[in-house]
């Protein structure tokens, strides 16, 4: 008796925080599908129910909102980014767990400390250098800006790649095997969890990064934005009344794109949080 | 050592780019250094004689198509409508080939953006009369020396274009003169006596179970108040602000408008709320008034329907005497870059855009008011009620001249007194007035 | 620090050794750097390094010297321009910008210290390649050359486009900021127009000073005591509420294990920053939350118990001080919990089991298990993440900035310097760059977060680097 009392309270435990973990959510879901353009602050579900904000969103982009154009800019500096910013972690990571030269442990601490520096302050000083180079206002800028300082998170990485055995890199050297075989060869294909950790994060920061693109991306017109800065414009004090509905949608169909990506490498992503510790 | 090769080589190709890079951007119009005293001269002659001329001249020189980009509001009916007046500006100047960019550009953030990088900013941007110091502060408008197709100074009020001058000089062409705030209110709900007075107001929505909005803890629209009783805040010479809102031998004491600020805050009535809010209630039917500006109109328009009416400021009650709240009057004002590539064509579309027709347009489109005089006293602008409001209240509103110290501190202030928790209103208004005047 | 030195003695003695007793050949490397190459048949590697040097000179005479030399002032032209009214055409005087000197002058030291060590190992390498013909041993062809990158040095391969990633967005930028804390960069000296210069220790000055209209001091020091208070709250509340949810749902005898774990999960699709902006709106003055609490009257009967002033008709969620402070940290831990969970279920699950059950067989209670195996396990291997989430949460952005945008405060001491009672530093420093152009203050407290999060993390990460834990576990 006893027991299946608390059988029932655990599962009602849970049952309530799960309730307060997803009312956001749901409040998000029900106001993507609002009639009511603006923030509705008396009643919780709409009152006049629509698909209108998604037809918005996809078939009739005007001067605020082009979501197919952010959509299609977010997609691909993701996707760029996310391939430069794996490789370069990958790459360090082998420098720093596989090798041994002169100067890695200093090597190693600078990196560490060199991430320490708050990102949101150097930023302007970004922008310059970016301008200086010809970048500023592209995408490719972006693309720059976020992978090209990636190799500092290579730690996480590292300890993975400390897990694999010395005496399988060993064995293979005897055989004859270069250095650039036994990473591409030997080693990579053992780290799978923790290159889909490593894409899974660096294809989501620039979904997620408006302060960053809305100084780089000089261009007024929708059509040049991403994803992270439209939406964000979206609820600016002129416009959220006329969009906040419009926002909501947007943030449902960027969630999609994660699902699915979260889905498939679930399994892989837990792995690499821990796996690398846990192997050890 | 082959491979610190291999990596100074990749050095030295990142260098060469940067190199590259900087070229390009290091070298924009490096026409060379000229005299500044004979175009000084000339600045005078130019006025008086044909200016004609000098467009006949700048069409002459002008090669190859003209790039120019304008920020102007995001809203749907001022972009159309800056669209609809950028290709009458082409036909007008058929000779020439233009490339123009219209960007959708929050007010609001037009000066932090312009700012950022005044060399990739916009050649044209518009923005509200607040931002005009700090822009030209930083050297990022380029002065009107000169007009060549009308005379801002006799198509605009003076004090319009006190309002867009620093130290004499003309930084920017005014627009609209709308930017001022009124009150909004629904003529089904409250009767003109009603909306002649806070007391009256209060009382009345207190009645129907309704709500009155502002944003009192706004710095821009607390002015209202210590304005309205004679207290002064302005920028001095020296760049730092004069404020008195904590005297006492005037003839309202500071303290004693900060408590009457508060008496009207207590009532349950009123809202304390900013314009999105505002709007959100109006549409919900709990808000039958609220002080806001010509942005709100559509919002309010739509919530009131055929009760849709606005009027000017309420007077408010301070020792047992009424008086009349202030305002800031606002403008918006079109500025072109100092960094623009192409300053005479930006200059001439600057005017093109806040020409008489121009500005009836846009006045039509936006709903908003025409800074030019003519513009707007043409029937279709001047029967709008918001507009009348707005011109009701000119008669006490004042030109906004106000330092950067002056919003966060009156922004304290005016939390502090919609709050109402405050012991002493003498020594809140010492410290805020000590922030505002640092 | 000895050792340190002493390798710089004989880093420099090894350069005078090969100076003075080089041949011919070698001693030529002083002027063409490839020459030594040449002597001993290393020709393309010659060609390559000399080719270096003449970039190296190029760049240097052609770009960077220029704003090398003006460092010392950053610049004296302003800028000025004329208008000539009757052709409406501009002229501009060659005017100073004080922000490209100071960067190009930047990257014009960097790449000259880099060819200076660059030059003085080319002359050691070349001598030792002189030493080694002599000695008749082989040398390498440009073909063997290349194939070590691949093997032996393959490291430099690996690590050369990274570092060169880092000098760009990282190394520069920290240098240029760093170096802006000394100058007088804030909105009366705005490049392009204005030039700023060098003023010392002054910025250092103010952050502590504390009158009645310089307020940094009072300000600094409570949002720094803020910064640490919200780092620490907010690393461990998430930190702890992951594992004991991720605990609970594991438990044996929670049914459905999968489909709680999805509900949780749900959350983390959707971008943090929309849910963030969602849920600012929804807990704001006038927010959903606000209108059903009033109309269920809870907002009142708060308002009986005195936790919200009478003056106010709604609960300042994230609008007054305290609440607004209780409220991030929670709906932090919303933000943070289900990550955490989900890491925290791929550690428990790899828990070794027979610890556990002999634990039990001794009979120890749930609770004992919990602190004396689990909680210790996790603690070993979360440690080094626990304080990368340190760090990250004291340059939280996102969460303060994005829930707190509408906040006004009340202290005037806090307004007087543009902060606010919920900025942490890196939010305030945020407003003081964006809204202010007070990019010099903003520099002097982004140093300070720097030293700050530099120290936390050497304490910890240099035990964990230091220790041999790697060699362990391969």
């Amino acid at each position: 008796m006893k027991k299946t009392l608390g059988m029932i309270m655990r599962h009602l435990f849970l049952a309530v925080l799960a309730l307060i973990w997803l009312i956001p959510v749901v409040w998000l879901f029900v106001t993507s599908l609002s009639a009511y353009k603006g923030i509705n602050t008396m009643h919780f579900f709409p009152t006049k129910w629509s698909m209108d904000n998604y037809a918005q969103l996809f078939f009739r982009p005007d001067t605020v909102a082009n979501f197919p154009a952010w959509f299609k800019n977010s997609m691909l500096i993701g996707v760029f980014s996310c391939m430069i910013s794996t490789i370069f972690v990958l790459m360090v990571a082998y420098a720093m767990s596989c090798m041994r030269f002169q100067g890695r442990k200093a090597l190693m601490s600078f990196a560490i400390i060199l991430g320490m520096f708050p990102g949101v302050l150097s930023m302007i000083a970004i922008y310059f250098v970016m301008k200086l180079i010809g970048l500023s206002n592209s995408l490719t800028g972006l693309v720059v800006i976020y992978s090209a300082g990636s190799g500092l998170g290579y730690l996480i990485c590292k300890g993975f790649f400390d897990t694999i055995p010395a005496s399988l890199r060993e064995s293979a050297k005897l055989e004859g095997a270069s250095e650039l075989t036994i990473f591409t060869k030997i080693v990579i294909p053992l780290s799978k969890p923790i290159i889909v950790y490593t894409v899974i994060n660096s294809f989501l920061s620039p979904w997620m990064d408006f302060v960053m693109a809305k100084l780089m991306i000089r261009s007024k017109d929708p059509a040049d934005w991403t994803v992270a800065m439209g939406l964000f414009n979206l609820v600016q004090r002129t416009l959220v009344g006329n969009y906040f509905s419009v926002f909501c949608a947007g943030g449902i169909i960027v969630a999609i794109p994660i699902s699915v990506l979260f889905v498939i490498m679930q399994r892989f992503y837990v792995e690499g949080i821990t796996g690398g510790a846990v192997k050890g | 050592m082959k491979k610190k090769i291999v990596s100074l080589i990749l050095v030295s190709a990142v260098m060469t780019s940067m190199l590259c890079g900087c070229g390009s951007t290091d070298t924009p119009a490096t026409e060379e250094v000229s005299q500044t005293e004979t175009t000084q001269q000339e600045t005078q002659e130019t006025q008086e004689t044909g200016s004609t001329d000098a467009i006949a001249n700048l069409i002459a020189a002008t090669e190859g198509p003209v790039d120019l980009t304008v920020w102007c509001s995001e809203t749907e009916a001022y972009q159309k409508a800056v669209a609809e007046l950028v290709e009458d500006f082409k036909a007008e100047y058929s000779d020439v080939e233009f490339n123009i960019t219209i960007g959708a550009e929050s007010e609001a953030n037009c000066k932090d953006d312009v700012l950022a990088d005044v060399e990739a900013a916009a050649d044209l941007f518009v923005f509200p009369d607040d931002q005009l110091l700090e822009l030209v502060n930083a050297g990022a408008l380029q002065s009107v020396d000169a007009t060549f197709t009308y005379d801002p100074h006799k198509t605009n009020a003076g004090t319009t274009v006190e309002a867009a001058s620093v130290d004499g000089t003309l930084y920017a062409y005014p627009l609209t003169a709308s930017n001022g705030y009124f009150l909004f209110y629904d003529k089904n709900a409250l009767t003109e006596e009603d909306v002649s007075s806070w007391d009256n107001l209060l009382a009345a929505a207190e009645e129907q179970g309704k709500t009155v909005g502002m944003e009192v803890s706004g710095a821009w629209y607390l002015y209202g108040f210590f304005a309205g009783a004679g207290l002064d805040m302005y920028l001095g010479d020296d760049g730092k602000n004069i404020c008195n809102w904590n005297a006492e031998d005037t003839k309202y004491a500071g303290a004693d408008v900060a408590e009457a600020i508060t008496e009207i805050c207590k009532n349950p009535a009123m809202v304390n709320c900013v314009n999105e809010d505002a709007q959100a209630f109006a549409l919900n039917g709990e808000m039958i008034a609220d002080v806001n500006g010509t942005w709100a109109t559509n919002a309010f328009e739509e919530a009131y329907g055929d009760g849709y009416a606005a009027v000017k400021l309420p007077t408010f009650s301070v020792n047992g005497e009424q008086v009349q709240m202030g305002s800031f009057a606002g403008y918006k004002f079109v500025g072109v870059n100092a960094y623009s590539d192409n300053t005479g064509w930006a200059m001439l579309l600057a005017e093109f855009l806040t020409n008489e027709t121009s500005q009836t347009k846009i006045g039509v489109a936006t709903g908003e008011g025409p800074a030019n005089t003519v513009a707007a006293s043409s029937a279709e602008i001047a029967s709008a009620p918001a507009l009348a409001a707005l011109a009701e209240q000119a008669e006490y509103a004042d030109l906004q001249r106000v330092g950067d110290n002056y919003w966060s501190p009156a922004a304290t202030l005016g939390e502090a007194l919609v709050e109402g928790n405050y012991t002493d209103a003498q020594t809140l208004l010492d410290e805020a007035v000590e922030g505002i005047t640092q | 620090m000895k050792k340190f030195l002493n390798a710089a003695k004989n880093y420099f003695v090894d350069f005078g050794k090969a100076v003075i007793h080089g041949n011919l050949w070698t001693k030529s490397s002083l002027v063409v750097m490839g020459a030594g190459f040449w002597g001993c048949g290393q020709y393309i590697k010659g060609i390559l390094v000399t080719a270096m040097e003449i970039l190296f000179f190029a760049v240097t005479f052609g770009f960077s010297l220029e704003y090398i030399r003006k460092l010392g002032t950053l610049g004296t032209v302003q800028r000025e321009e004329t208008l000539d009214l009757t052709t409406l055409t501009k002229t501009v005087n060659d005017y100073d910008n004080s922000l490209l000197i100071l960067l190009c002058g930047i990257i014009g030291i960097l790449f000259l210290v880099i060819f200076v060590l660059f030059y003085i190992s080319n002359m050691k390498r070349v001598y030792a390649l002189e030493l080694e013909k002599k000695a008749d041993r082989h040398i390498n062809t440009f073909r063997e050359d290349l194939r070590e990158l691949i093997n032996g040095k393959f490291h430099i391969t690996l690590l050369t486009l990274p570092s060169l990633g880092v000098f760009l967005i990282n190394i520069i930028p920290i240098l240029f900021m760093i170096c802006i804390a000394f100058t007088n960069y804030d909105m009366d000296h705005q490049p392009p127009t204005y030039l700023f210069t060098w003023v010392g220790l002054e910025n250092f000055k103010m952050l502590v000073t504390s009158t009645t209209t310089v307020t940094f001091g009072y300000v600094f020091i409570r949002i720094l005591l803020w910064t640490l208070l919200w780092a620490f709250l907010a690393t461990f509340s998430t930190y702890f509420g992951g594992i004991l949810l991720a605990k609970f749902i594991n438990d044996k005898k929670t049914k459905w294990k999968k489909l709680w774990r999805t509900l949780f999960v749900i959350t983390i699709a959707i971008p943090q920053f929309i849910t963030l902006l969602l849920v600012g709106k929804m807990f704001g003055d006038y927010g959903i939350i606000n209108s059903l609490y009033n109309k269920a009257g809870i907002t009142s009967f708060l308002q009986d118990i005195g936790l919200v002033s009478k003056g106010l008709s709604y609960i300042p969620f994230l609008s007054k001080p305290g609440w607004a402070h209780v409220m991030v940290v929670l709906i932090n831990i919303w933000v943070g919990v289900p990550f955490q969970m989900l890491s925290a279920t791929g550690i428990l699950m790899n828990i070794p089991e027979e610890q556990m059950e002999s634990a039990k067989i001794d009979g120890a209670s749930e609770a004992q298990i919990f602190w004396k195996i689990t909680m210790p396990y996790m603690l070993f291997v979360t440690g080094p993440s626990l304080i990368t989430a340190f760090i990250a949460n004291i340059n939280n952005f996102n969460v303060i900035y994005l829930l707190t945008s509408d906040y006004v405060t009340s202290n005037m001491k806090f307004a007087n310097s543009n902060a606010k009672e919920m900025d942490l530093l890196i939010t305030w420093l945020f407003t003081l760059t964006n809204d202010y152009s007070n990019y010099k203050m903003a520099s002097v407290i982004g140093i300070c977060v720097f030293v700050i999060c530099a120290v936390c993390t050497l304490i910890s990460f240099s035990r964990m680097i230091a220790g041999n834990r790697e060699e362990e576990l391969q």
